[in-house]
């Protein structure tokens, strides 16, 4: 009995902040004496970049700083943080959360509310207010647009989309236009070419790949993920729309792509890149650097041999010209010591003036403020750096609510089972639809919530 | 006494005693079987192959189709990489590998001095409810690992132990004191108490003809049981990853974990880390070869 | 209570003098503060970090408590229970995580008893055999998922590409649904095979060498000295190693989450798999309490059953 009563003690002392803790409006006076900046991100180039970066150039403002930036595996990226979000201590002060993760994370009131700091401290009108709503507002807006009244959590650290990569030497120097014309090219490529596949996509069901995809060519066809005002999915997903999209992905786009691609995620899509084995792929922006490395690619043994073959493209258009958002935004950890959230506060300053930005753009990085996206500096750091500027009024993000780890996961599994022939996809589809409005449902549920 | 590989060898059926009428069927037989055991071990041996291959070719080889067995370009740089940063420095791969060096080792070390006094306590003296007392003590390393890191990680919360090396080393030891318990108390047994009765009729107390006598004679037991623990703490993959996020605490298999999944996988890295980090198991295994069956049962099984 | 180590081929005498006389009533006394000094605090650990993280777990279970949600948690009483023993999705992976284990634990049974077989009927080479077959049981298994996760890819792995040399289409080793889930199997196969090996090979060269002499004596054909020396003699321990492998393929997580990581679709997806998506995804901690709770009760009561079942076996 005595153990019950304590038990119930240590569970119910938390959860007194419903809602997340304000940061100050001004940064407070910040430490002379050594301290060490923390950020968490998944394991991939950018983070080893922004690392350098920082220390390169934050600490000759602020030279008592030091920038660490922790990495976890990317398929332990969420559970990394919202673990030690769990815990109510970070060893991180500067969370770099997936858009859709800022939901989860401010009902939580695991980060800081930095509306009244980003008033007094940045130039919003930099922005295109897409890029500042979409890693930074909670609630999402329904346009997808920035609510100005919306409280504000994180600033955009790095942007990303989807790049369409093509082989020139393989299907000529223009790129398709339409989506139904890239599928007819890629077809005809295969078949031209025999041990080239004509795509190569995420497909896997880790992460958020699959999802991803679907939700991208969703899009593309005129459809809608859910309609947020109403809280629908059931019925708005699996729509005409929605069928389609289904359909072109499972039966025209996947039998382009090659046998047992049906787990493949950012490496191997680059890695059948690399190895001339797509005519077409589609990967991050912000992970395609690598397939530049004449040391990993048989597409040449130069960069410039490499850029004769490969083209970057942003993606083709069809009932609508709508891309993929990628990228993530830095926030302030709530579990962060105050002198810690003040120095996160004044990094952040720091980070989003317009010449640093441009630094970030040269450093390879993908900045957000307009200025910086159509700084030489941006554009001639990668090829495939104006395909992001051309692609930034297109972008459309997911359902950025607290139940997005659910959401994307079901979404994920049954993409990946209709991609890989465990579900048709008719069936895929109408089960994400009501599995989804299940979760987004079950807050009045007894018992048994997230099976 | 436990099965080990080298008596192996020493003894067997006697299979050359069949009578000559049979020698020729016998003959065919033994080649049949002499075939059957290459192909399994070829087969069973191959991945270990492999990784030895891939560790050691450039990346442009390995993804080669059809894959090269013989004819690539030899290089270190995997091994290298394995242990140095790219800038210069030592590789994050490496700091995980001390982790692991240091968590494994103190928590084995915490396991056998909690488990072994306990164990000789078990062997000699009547403990009310003994037989419960061990089953209980066997059952909770029954729990699935993926189960217990729930309960254990609110725990964790309050005290302040995630994402610590001794959050780690805890639940290791209470891991390991379960199977320390069991494997070391069928060593004792082994030792007949008459050495500790004779110890003690000389003036001794049971204490000191424990400390003087019988711990002397468990000894080799204990480096044996030492090293099973070490390797379930060298190799445990859930509670390092739910439990620990930074780079400072987190262990080598987590770490591996993480080479995959940035935007090009390395796999010559990974197979040059999974050799450098198995190589010491299979050493200690090598070592503790005579009491493996005992190892790998919770020393359920000692033949 | 069933005992496993009553199953032990212990050399007989030695467990008898266990427990020494019991001379003068001080040193009686001695000796039981001694025993409560050694094992309380190996018990005390137990009791820490096993007893009451579990006892915890019980609580949250009947709760709707979520550790990221925080607020107090709200009894559900049997709530979570019900909605887990009802739910398809939960049913689905029984299916899987049953199909997994019988199909694991009975090929690396045969294949483990095949080997151990072949090797006790060698004279010459033994040594290096058996530890060269242990190798794969002393990796991590996230060594083992890793890197048969690069020797089964379709387009680049090494099995595929020798599939191919003798002109064998391509197999998708871990996207299609029967195959995956086959793949699993003949990793963990794979890993696991000479820990049966091992235990096998114990009990085979435990075969006292007259029991063998005397039949052949009697020209007794080599299948029914097999059957009416070798396997009886085998059997016992074979049948502990088949609960040990039982058990550990039942909470089996690591492997899955590296390999397939469930798919394709939720093909692959274990109940250890399940209980970690439902903690750590949602974060729905009392349900994720509950579903533990009911794996751990099924493993001890399927342990008992066995365990009874053995007992019988030994003394029929």
């Amino acid at each position: 009995m005595l153990v019950v009563t304590s038990m119930a003690a240590c569970g119910g002392d938390e959860g007194t902040n419903a809602s997340a803790p304000k940061a100050p409006a001004t940064i407070p006076e910040l430490t002379k004496d050594p301290l060490t900046l923390s950020f968490i991100w998944f394991d991939w180039p950018p983070a080893h970049a922004l690392e350098t970066f920082a220390n390169a150039e934050y600490t000759k403002e602020r030279p008592n700083v030091t920038i660490k930036v922790n990495t976890v595996p990317n398929a332990n990226w969420h559970d990394a943080m919202f673990t030690q979000f769990a815990a109510h201590k970070t060893d991180f002060d500067i969370p770099i959360l997936d858009s859709q993760h800022i939901g989860e994370a401010v009902t939580n009131g695991n980060i800081l509310d930095i509306t009244d700091f980003v008033k007094q401290n940045i130039e919003v009108d930099a922005y295109n207010p897409y890029l500042l709503a979409a890693y930074g507002q909670f609630p999402q807006a329904e346009t997808g647009k920035r609510d100005e009244n919306a409280s504000l959590y994180g600033l955009p650290l790095l942007g990303d989309t989807w790049t369409m990569i093509y082989r020139k030497d393989l299907i000529g120097d223009t790129p398709p236009q339409t989506w139904d014309e890239m599928i007819s090219v890629a077809e005809k490529c295969q078949t031209d070419n025999p041990g080239v596949s004509g795509l190569a996509f995420h497909q896997a069901n880790g992460s958020d790949a699959a999802a991803v995809t679907y939700n991208t060519v969703n899009g593309v066809y005129g459809g809608n993920l859910w309609d947020a005002k109403s809280r629908k999915i059931e019925g708005v997903l699996n729509d005409a729309a929605g069928q389609e999209a289904m359909d072109v992905l499972v039966n025209k786009m996947k039998p382009l792509t090659a046998k047992g691609s049906g787990n493949w995620f950012i490496d191997e899509v680059n890695a059948a890149v690399a190895q001339g084995k797509a005519c077409i792929a589609f990967n991050w922006i912000a992970a395609s650097g690598a397939l530049l490395d004449p040391k990993e690619s048989t597409l040449g043994t130069t960069k410039e041999e490499i850029l004769s073959k490969l083209g970057f493209a942003t993606l083709p258009s069809q009932k609508t010209n709508l891309v993929p958002l990628g990228g993530m935004g830095m926030h302030v950890s709530a579990y962060s010591s105050e002198e810690k959230q003040a120095e996160a506060l004044n990094f952040m300053k720091w980070f989003e003036q317009a010449d640093i930005q441009k630094k970030w753009a040269a450093a390879g990085g993908v900045p957000a403020r307009t200025d910086a996206l159509e700084s030489p500096e941006f554009l001639n750091a990668g090829p495939f750096n104006k395909v992001y500027a051309d692609s930034v009024s297109r972008m459309r993000d997911m359902w950025n609510v607290p139940e997005y780890a659910r959401l994307i996961d079901i979404e994920n599994t049954n993409v990946n089972a209709a991609l890989n022939g465990a579900k048709s996809p008719q069936d895929a589809l109408n089960d994400i639809a009501k599995e989804q409005q299940a979760v987004l449902d079950s807050s009045s549920q007894k018992g048994g919530g997230g099976l | 006494m436990a099965v080990s590989v080298d008596e192996a060898v020493a003894t067997g059926p006697a299979r050359d005693r069949t009578p000559s009428a049979r020698r020729l069927g016998g003959r065919g037989r033994s080649v049949l079987e002499v075939v059957l055991l290459t192909v399994l071990a070829v087969v069973m041996l191959f991945p270990v192959l492999w990784m030895i291959e891939t560790s050691i070719k450039e990346n442009r080889d390995v993804y080669a189709i059809p894959a090269k067995f013989f004819n690539f370009t030899v290089t270190m740089d995997h091994f290298k990489d394995v242990f140095v940063a790219p800038g210069g420095g030592r590789s994050a791969l490496s700091a995980a590998f001390l982790n692991s060096v240091l968590v494994a080792g103190v928590s084995t070390a915490l396991a056998t001095v909690l488990g072994v006094p306990a164990a000789w306590a078990y062997s000699r003296f009547s403990v009310k409810a003994k037989k419960d007392q061990l089953f209980f003590i066997l059952s909770t390393r029954f729990m699935p690992p993926v189960v217990v890191v729930i309960p254990i990680f609110l725990m964790y919360r309050q005290v302040g132990l995630i994402d610590s090396k001794l959050g780690l080393i805890l639940i290791y030891a209470a891991f390991n004191v379960p199977f320390t318990i069991w494997m070391m108390k069928g060593f004792v047994d082994e030792v007949p108490s008459e050495y500790e009765d004779a110890a003690m009729l000389d003036g001794y107390t049971r204490l000191q003809a424990f400390w003087r006598f019988t711990l002397p004679l468990l000894l080799p037991g204990i480096a044996a049981t030492a090293v099973f623990a070490l390797i379930f703490s060298w190799n445990e993959f859930v509670f390092a990853i739910f439990l620990t996020s930074s780079d400072g605490v987190r262990t080598a298999p987590p770490a591996i974990a993480g080479l995959i999944g940035g935007t090009t996988v390395d796999w010559g890295l990974v197979a040059a880390a999974s050799l450098v980090f198995a190589l010491p198991v299979l050493i200690f295994a090598y070592l503790v070869r005579k009491h493996l069956v005992a190892g790998v049962t919770l020393g359920a099984v000692r033949r | 209570m069933s005992d496993p180590v009553s199953l032990t081929t212990d050399h007989p005498g030695q467990a008898a003098s266990a427990t020494p006389p019991a001379p003068g009533r001080s040193r009686h006394l001695s000796d039981r503060w001694l025993a409560v000094a050694f094992i309380s605090p190996a018990l005390l650990l137990l009791l820490a970090m096993s007893v009451f993280p579990l006892l915890w777990a019980l609580y949250l279970s009947f709760t709707d408590y979520s550790a990221t949600r925080g607020g107090p948690a709200h009894f559900v009483w049997f709530g979570n229970y019900t909605a887990i023993l009802a739910s398809e999705q939960v049913h689905l992976r029984a299916l899987t995580t049953l199909i997994y284990v019988v199909g694991a634990v009975t090929l690396q049974t045969v294949l483990g008893f095949t080997i151990a077989y072949l090797i006790s009927r060698r004279t010459r080479g033994r040594g290096l055999l058996t530890t060269l077959f242990l190798i794969p049981m002393m990796l991590s298994p996230v060594v083992v998922g890793l890197f048969w996760r690069f020797m089964l890819d379709a387009q680049f792995g090494v099995i595929n590409s020798m599939l191919g040399s003798l002109g064998l289409g391509q197999v998708e080793w871990l996207t299609r649904q029967q195959t995956a889930l086959f793949s699993l199997i003949v990793v963990d196969t794979w890993q696991w095979t000479p820990f049966i090996m091992l235990i096998a090979l114990a009990g085979l060269t435990a075969v006292p060498k007259y029991l063998y002499e005397a039949a052949s004596i009697d020209r007794a054909s080599e299948w029914f000295r097999f059957r009416t020396i070798t396997l009886p003699l085998v059997w016992p321990l074979l049948l502990i190693a088949v609960l040990f492998r039982a058990i550990e393929a039942f909470r089996l997580f690591d492997l899955v989450y590296i390999l397939t990581s469930g798919g394709p679709g939720v093909s692959t997806e274990t109940l250890s798999f399940h209980v970690y998506k439902v903690a750590f995804l949602g974060f729905n901690t009392g349900t994720a309490s509950a579903y533990g709770i009911l794996m751990v009760l099924i493993v001890i009561i399927l342990t008992q059953l066995y365990l009874r079942y053995l007992n019988k076996l030994k003394e029929d």
